[in-house]
């Protein structure tokens, strides 16, 4: 499992890397994006400006974000359909643009670093090589974010994105008025993500506790069957409770299976073992061998009889003399086991043995 | 289960052991107390496979041996390692004792959060959501706790750990029972 600095660099690497880019000549990249993001749909209609920020946050970074810029504007208009509700953007750019740099980057810094870990984070970074990719990448990331059902994580990083938003929107805004459009607000990501995360060390240490959970319960998902295609916590705990629960089950109506089967507890392992002789392939196999011998320690004449067949013995008795002899196991009608008949077998039995040993 | 027969191969030895060495003690046992000496030896020996690595284990080792009427046949399944249920036992005490504060500590702080937050307004319809979705998790949690076996002193962490542990075992024995269960059947039938 990642530990908490490992998590905390990842993280803070990728806000600077992402800073980095931004910083880089991307800024201007940019701005381009966002004027041909703004000026494409105006063919429609002009409306709020706020539907923009009901998009779920990742998917609008990911529309923004993503480095691969100008495929991923030739792409836009139609993803914008894709999204719920369209675009409108109203006309005054500059404007939009500053508001939707700085509530998508808040989204970003937010999101983007605490939902999606490795995998989302890879695809990001994997977009400026693959051209025609990014479109169904895109989708992909997206919708699998738009099905999220981890509701409360997402409520829960909105309100934060909100509340900085709010606080940062006014640095930024002195800071805008500084620059005109290029400058493309590389501080503002820096700062974004120090409120985000720095701050706090509760978060932090909150975060860190949450990726943790995370990690494992993927762990748990994988091992549980039919937990893969599940998403949100809830539902897989609930799959995770009824596969235990039937586990339990089957335990308990195995024992009684068995308790009614044999009329004593020590059921007879020489029957038990002579029946399955045959059919018993695994390596419960060679194991069932071992307590059959114990009661050959007492019986001489059948003992005669198995080292003929098995050339075992030997090999088993240090292994097991350390055990106790058991005490008078009563080895009852059964204890002439015909291994006549079961010649072949017994060198299976050797080989598992052998193998086991 | 490629990986796990030297596991299993384990367990049908502890198991085996253990019920030979409590046949000696009753004999002419009901069907229902040789199902219960059945399982039981069964999950001690499936805990017992785990040496004590694993919290759950030793805390199903604790709880047998906590019972009177258990703990003979516990002592006896263990044989000369009976000393790991007193150390389980005194482990899982000062565990206990320690997670219990701390319960109590993040209860209490949860409350003033919750006070705190109802003065701060919130979007309702998130803060609905993710409330509905934080309290289902939590009830899961509860349950998932009482299925593990010493589940209610652990955090989240260690129960999802726990849980991965004790569901591999409890395939084991499952997998392990079910083949004695269908030879026996086999064997008794002619």
């Amino acid at each position: 499992m990642e530990s908490n600095a490992g998590t905390k660099e990842t993280r803070s690497n990728l806000t600077a890397s992402d800073g980095g880019e931004v910083t880089a000549f991307e800024s201007l990249q940019f701005t381009d994006e966002i004027h041909r993001l703004i000026l494409a749909p105006t063919t429609d209609n002009s409306s709020s400006f706020t539907a923009l920020l009901e998009l779920p946050p990742p998917q609008a970074v990911e529309l923004l974000h993503s480095p691969d810029s100008p495929k991923l504007i030739a792409a836009s208009p139609p993803n914008v359909e894709d999204f719920q509700g369209s675009f409108r953007f109203p006309s005054n750019s500059g404007l939009i643009e500053r508001d939707a740099r700085f509530s998508l980057f808040s989204g970003e810094a937010n999101n983007s670093n605490e939902k999606r870990n490795s995998p989302e984070s890879k695809n990001v970074s994997a977009n400026p090589e693959k051209n025609v990719k990014s479109e169904p990448a895109e989708t992909e990331s997206s919708q699998p974010l738009v099905s999220d059902p981890t509701v409360e994580k997402r409520s829960i990083k909105r309100k934060d994105r909100e509340n900085k938003v709010k606080g940062s929107t006014k640095k930024s805004k002195t800071v805008a008025n500084e620059n005109s459009e290029d400058a493309e607000k590389l501080p503002y990501v820096h700062v974004r993500a120090r409120r985000g995360q720095a701050t706090d060390s509760h978060s932090l240490a909150e975060r860190a506790r949450r990726e943790k959970i995370n990690a494992r319960m993927k762990l748990l998902q994988e091992l549980v069957p039919g937990c893969n295609k599940i998403s949100g916590t809830a539902l897989v705990l609930d799959e995770i409770i009824n596969h235990v629960q039937s586990l339990q089950r089957q335990v308990e109506f195995l024992s009684m299976r068995l308790a009614a089967v044999n009329p004593r507890i020590d059921f007879n392992l020489d029957s038990v073992f002579t029946s399955e002789s045959g059919s018993l392939m695994d390596s419960n196999f060679p194991s069932l061998v071992m307590p059959a011998i114990w009661p050959e320690v007492q019986g001489n004449g059948h003992r005669q009889q198995y080292q003929h067949q098995w050339h075992l013995d030997t090999l088993q008795q240090p292994v097991w003399g350390r055990e106790e002899v058991c005490n008078n196991y009563i080895t009852p009608e059964n204890s002439l086991l015909t291994y006549d008949s079961s010649a072949n077998s017994a060198t299976l039995q050797a080989n598992h043995l052998k193998m086991e040993l | 289960m490629c990986p796990h027969s030297s596991l299993k191969q384990e367990f049908l030895k502890k198991w085996i052991m253990g019920l030979q060495r409590c046949s000696f003690s009753k004999k002419n046992m009901s069907i229902l107390e040789r199902k219960k000496t059945i399982k039981l030896s069964a999950d001690i020996a499936m805990a017992s496979a785990r040496n004590g690595t694993t919290r759950w284990s030793r805390a199903l080792i604790s709880n047998a041996s906590k019972d009177g009427s258990d703990n003979r046949l516990v002592q006896q399944i263990l044989g000369p390692e009976s000393n790991t249920p007193v150390a389980a036992i005194t482990n899982k005490a000062r565990t206990r004792r320690a997670l219990v504060c701390k319960k109590i500590v993040k209860r209490s702080r949860r409350q003033i959060r919750r006070r705190r937050r109802k003065c701060v307004a919130a979007a309702p319809v998130k803060a609905v959501t993710s409330s509905i979705a934080k309290h289902l998790v939590r009830k899961r949690t509860q349950v998932l706790k009482t299925l593990i076996p010493g589940g209610e002193f652990m955090d989240e962490i260690c129960l999802i750990e726990e849980t991965l542990d004790y569901i591999t075992s409890l395939r084991v024995q499952v997998d392990v029972m079910r083949s004695v269960a269908s030879a026996s059947v086999r064997a008794s039938e002619p």
